[in-house]
């Protein structure tokens, strides 16, 4: 039965003229372009949208917590410079027994990142834990052709 | 003599079962695409992960047709009131006569093909690539959307040339998706439209979507200026965490509100990314994305190469759709790459045109594909997470526009 339906179907095709075959393909190609640039566009509009408001609220917040964060450390800045003035800077010590040459290599990638202006700095290091076979499997498969 | 007579029965009935006898000429022309296709897999590496179990399901169905066999029932006549054979079987009188039912059960193959033909594999796949997608690259640059939907243009101009080739609007519909460059996406597409062509269209696109980096290339260049090839573009910025929980939500929310026929896709994609980005199913997220796909992967490969019987595949219709299937890839490609060009016109020149070519979706492939290219005009430049960006968009694109195939020729 399904066999007859194919060929039932075949033969309406063969059937249609070459005006109807057009309006046909006109027909699908004009609605597949409108409705998925439509959809697309509209999934932008809502992206951008959110993507504001998310930035904004954690803008905000962002911004009393970093004040609050800020203001200790500079006052500690500054005693420090009173009592050890000529001691240079310490480097942070390596994390979990990471080597600091890793260490150095994951700053220089970060600053790559956000443009070594200082903005993102590194405040722990630790490594991942271990993985079961599949998982593996899986990383090994999706991170291959990078 | 009794004895030998037996033995000859004996070897005739396996000399009739066996496939020397029941073979056509065209399950060995197909044995033998099946290994070129087992070779391209294990030797040259054509996409293994799925090439691998459709070759060897191929092979498989053209050694033993039995394997795809759907179940069947036999009526046998009742020769007695109490003959013994018909114990436990459902009696039925037709014409007179009373007859017991006596059940053959399906091939292997024929039940894990249900699967596919019910449309379920497919979007458990896309459950796993949720898991595995990192929408941050689309999020930080939501343009790239414009780029995903442009590829998807192809899909529908080959519509037309399939159409005219003489294919019903159904499986004009399910050859064209092949433009999408997405494997679950075209088989989905394919058992809703046109079953019957599932083999020719499964291996087409696999094929073209393990071809990336030949087919794609030469239309990149061919479609772009030096000067334009060598855009370094900026540095994305930093999606948050709610951000990124918040896309697969909104996503699935519009799409399944405007286009429910892309539901099942889109919704399991949005799912898996969701555990992802929550972070707070992480066992789910490793299962879906690691065993549950690995599982599918080798029914939906292996069910899919079995539907490649000689007597299907090996026909004009086949050549027809492996012809069309590289048609809506490249005009996809081509589409996608101009897009690319008509933004950087409009952003002044801040947008790479070859991020376009990316919009096909076939993820990670395309992406890699732009990256190199761009990387052949400036060694400095990385495209990459750029091309993420489109590449992620066609999977989108894709699913919408099969939402809309099935919605308008379904």
């Amino acid at each position: 039965m399904v066999l007859n339906g194919i060929g039932l179907t075949q033969l309406a095709a063969a059937e249609l003229s070459l005006a109807e075959k057009g309006i046909a393909s006109a027909k699908v190609i004009l609605t597949g372009f409108v409705v998925v640039f439509s959809v697309l566009l509209l999934l932008i509009g809502v992206i951008k949208l959110y993507s504001f408001i998310v930035g904004k609220a954690q803008g905000s917040g962002g911004t009393k917590k970093k004040k609050k964060e800020q203001t200790p450390p500079e006052k500690k800045k500054v005693t420090a410079e009173i009592s050890r003035p000529a001691e240079p800077k310490q480097a942070p010590p390596a994390a979990d027994g990471i080597p600091e040459e890793v260490v150095a290599v994951i700053a220089a990638a970060v600053a790559t990142m956000y443009g070594g202006t200082g903005r993102a700095k590194i405040k722990s290091i630790k490594k991942a834990g271990g993985r079961s076979a599949w998982a593996n499997a899986g990383v090994l498969d999706n991170t291959r052709p990078f | 003599m009794e004895i030998l007579t037996g033995f000859l029965d004996a070897i005739k009935g396996i000399y009739e079962s066996s496939g020397l006898v029941s073979l056509g000429w065209q399950n060995y022309v197909m044995i033998g695409i099946s290994c070129f296709l087992l070779y391209l897999a294990i030797k040259k590496q054509y996409e293994p992960l799925l090439l691998l179990p459709i070759a060897f399901g191929m092979l498989l169905v053209n050694l033993y047709p039995g394997i795809m066999a759907a179940p069947h029932i036999n009526l046998v006549e009742i020769q007695s009131a109490n003959d013994p054979a018909a114990t436990g079987h459902v009696v039925q009188e037709i014409g007179g006569k009373i007859y017991y039912e006596d059940p053959t059960y399906g091939g292997l193959l024929y039940y894990l093909y249900q699967g596919v033909k019910l449309g379920i594999y497919p979007p458990l796949i896309f459950l796993g690539i949720g898991c595995m997608t990192d929408f941050g690259p689309l999020i930080a640059n939501p343009k790239s959307l414009i780029l995903g939907a442009a590829a998807q243009i192809g899909i529908f101009i080959t519509f037309t040339g399939a159409i005219f080739l003489g294919f019903t609007e159904s499986e004009a519909g399910a050859i064209g998706i092949i433009g999408g460059a997405d494997g679950p996406t075209a088989i989905y597409v394919t058992t809703k439209l046109a079953p019957h062509l599932l083999g020719s269209i499964a291996i087409a696109a696999y094929s073209y979507m393990a071809l990336v980096p030949i087919i794609q290339p030469p239309i990149m260049k061919l479609l772009t200026t030096k000067k334009e090839r060598g855009v370094v573009m900026e540095q994305l910025r930093p999606v948050s965490k709610l951000e990124k929980i918040l896309f697969p939500i909104i996503v699935v929310i519009l799409i399944a509100i405007f286009l429910p026929d892309a539901a099942p896709l889109v919704g399991m994609l949005m799912l898996g990314n969701l555990f992802k980005e929550s972070g707070v199913v992480e066992r789910i997220a490793k299962a879906a994305q690691n065993e549950l796909m690995n599982i599918i992967t080798i029914f939906l490969g292996t069910t899919v190469g079995a539907t490649a019987s000689g007597a299907n595949f090996l026909k004009l219709d086949t050549l027809k759709i492996i012809a069309l299937g590289l048609i809506a890839f490249c005009m996809g490609t081509a589409f996608g790459v101009l897009f690319g060009k008509i933004m950087y016109k409009l952003t002044g020149g801040k947008i790479n045109p070859l991020i376009g070519s990316a919009g096909v979706s076939a993820v990670p492939m395309a992406a890699r594909v732009s990256q190199k290219v761009g990387q052949q005009e400036n060694p400095g430049n990385f495209l990459l997470m750029h091309a993420m960006g489109p590449n992620v968009a066609g999977v989108i694109g894709s699913a919408v526009a099969a939402g809309v195939l099935l919605n308008v020729v379904g």
